[in-house]
């Protein structure tokens, strides 16, 4: 790869350069490049096991890369602790919601501020809890909910951070649309306050209506990115993302 | 809401009787009883320090006598004449001493998970009671003596004054601050916790010297009370073993559960012992108690007194998931 590294003032919030992670024998990302924009929500599409939980697990400090570059906000992450990157303004859901299951939903909201964002914490958990219809649940335990409001919980979680990046693993899988119409409305009301997404999702529909520029991944590598209109034109990616006949 | 206030204002009041109830029982029982009460004291206090890392961080620690142990030593070793040194300023010397012993220890065991860590505690205790049994200024294994000092009400004070306090630090560290929502968090989810911004390794270790200090001063002050100690009878497996039962029984996470597990368990200890002579059979009834605790009382006898919002779920559940390595958790 020729790319160099953004100059900065005109940094993405994200830039991946020719980024490598094996697992045994198996390559899970094989050379990523990608960036993600100020203020962008940029969409990540694939078949499974193309490498994308991979690549959100390098980002947010989960897995340590073999080699490449990470920048977020202009800072080198690949390899950092987790804990480190989150303090830098990164924050991400899971594929499977990641409670803390003894806690309160409230206390959820507060422990995701408990490190940085404590200033006013308790007004901003009340204002999320409003924000995703999950007051009357406020004092139940996070594992007595239901899988929709779970998602929620962790939305709400990332909403706490005050990040400046959000990763998103299929945040809206299997919920009700109610809950998903709560969570879109959501993602809206952070981006116009300037926060940046990055998105998994399965869900084409969603990927439509909500991101600005779809990025595509098989075998661990970026297929190809665009507006959704022209992947969806593009024959090449809909067979291998969703093995349509030409 | 009018009933969670009734009910706070009730549990306050509950709290400020046994408070006066304990203050006044020096004036209230015999020397035997209150020398009973010290030791209940005690245990509540041990499965309270216990609990600080078992129940709110969820790391299982069989290792956890070796710091009442470095504790005791402490105060018989600086009370001794070579050193001569007043006894409340051991305590705090051994304090210090024992969070050196945490930081060394739990800086690497604390990077293990489940039945590895617990593993890890157990050979450091093991490794402590064999060493104080082959060198000589501990006594080896025929113990050592301290200066004895036979007042029952001021152990008793003692004790009840380091149970208070203990239990104060646990309600503000764990239960009201920051602090308490870290620790919990990554007993719940760890790799969650981190993706919060939270320095997991760090608030693991803290919470680990802080546990460890506690039980450092119910040490001190119980080798002063009993006026002889040697390896067996302050670093044994059998003073983790009953913390950990003691807090299972009153429930694992709970502020209260160790001081109701505590306390009972304690007093059946002696029952048995004052009707047969003999705590052998009181070794069973820890086995039956846990065996109760996981079939049917996966919140202790705290939890039957919580007010819960569902059923799905135990603290328990989630560190015995941990220990067994499994998400889900120990029981079905």
């Amino acid at each position: 790869m020729t790319a160099q590294a953004p100059a900065p003032g005109d940094q993405p919030i994200l830039f991946v350069r020719d980024v490598h992670k094996h697992f045994g024998g198996i390559q899970a990302a094989a050379g990523v490049d990608l960036e993600v924009g100020r203020g962008e929500i940029a969409g990540l599409i694939g078949p499974n096991g193309s490498g994308k939980s991979t690549l959100f697990n390098l980002v947010a400090g989960m897995e340590t890369p073999d080699r490449g570059q990470i920048l977020f906000d202009g800072h080198e992450i690949g390899g950092k602790k987790a804990y480190k990157i989150a303090r830098l303004g990164l924050a991400r859901t899971f594929q499977i919601p990641a409670l803390f299951e003894n806690m309160t939903v409230s206390e959820n909201l507060l422990a995701a501020a408990a490190e940085g964002h404590w200033h006013g914490a308790q007004q901003r958990s009340d204002e999320t809890l409003a924000l995703l219809h999950l007051e009357p649940v406020a004092n139940n335990r996070a594992s007595d909910l239901s899988g929709g409001q779970q998602k929620l919980l962790e939305f709400g979680r990332v909403i706490m951070r005050q990040a400046s990046l959000i990763l998103l693993d299929e945040v809206t899988a299997g919920v009700h649309p109610n809950i998903r119409k709560i969570i879109l409305e959501a993602i809206a009301r952070l981006r116009e306050q300037g926060t940046s997404f990055f998105v998994i999702e399965h869900d084409m529909e969603m990927v439509r209506n909500v991101c600005d520029r779809i990025i595509v991944m098989d075998s661990g590598r970026v297929v190809t990115s665009g507006a959704f209109e022209d992947i969806v034109q593009n024959s090449e990616v809909m067979q291998t993302y969703l093995g349509r006949p030409q | 809401m009018a009933q969670t206030m009734k009910n706070r204002w009730a549990g306050l009041l509950l709290l400020v009787v046994i408070l006066v109830v304990l203050a006044l029982l020096p004036v209230l029982v015999n020397n035997y009883w209150l020398r009973i009460a010290t030791g209940a004291l005690m245990w509540a206090g041990l499965a309270c320090s216990w609990n600080m890392l078992g129940g709110y961080a969820g790391y299982i620690n069989f290792g956890h006598s070796a710091f009442f142990g470095i504790g005791a030593y402490a105060t018989a070793i600086l009370m001794g004449a070579d050193f001569a040194v007043p006894f409340l300023a051991t305590i705090p010397i051994g304090m210090i001493v024992t969070a050196l012993f945490a930081v060394v220890i739990g800086a690497p065991t604390l990077r293990l998970r489940g039945a590895y860590f617990a593993i890890a505690t157990w050979a450091f205790a093991e490794v402590l009671m064999q060493f104080a049994t082959v060198v000589d200024f501990t006594g080896g294994t025929g113990g050592i003596g301290l200066p004895p000092f036979l007042n029952e009400r001021f152990f008793y004070f003692a004790m009840f004054a380091a149970a208070v306090l203990t239990y104060f630090l646990t309600w503000s560290l764990f239960e009201r601050s920051r602090f308490g929502l870290k620790v919990k968090a990554l007993r719940d989810h760890e790799p969650a916790a981190e993706a919060m911004g939270i320095n997991t390794s760090l608030v693991k270790l803290q919470t680990f010297v802080l546990s460890a200090v506690v039980a450092s001063v119910f040490g001190s002050i119980f080798a002063y009370w009993v006026t002889f100690i040697n390896p067996k009878s302050v670093f044994g497996g059998d003073i983790t073993d009953q913390m950990v039962v003691m807090v299972l029984l009153g429930g694992l996470g709970s502020l209260w559960g160790p001081a109701i597990g505590g306390v009972a368990l304690f007093f059946v200890n002696r029952l048995i012992w004052m009707y047969y002579g003999d705590t052998a059979f009181y070794i069973a009834i820890l086995g039956a108690a846990i065996i109760l605790v996981v079939l049917f009382l996966p919140n202790g006898i705290a939890g039957l007194f919580a007010r819960r919002s569902g059923k799905s779920g135990s603290v328990l559940d989630t560190v015995l998931g941990r220990l067994l390595g499994s998400r889900q958790g120990g029981r079905s």
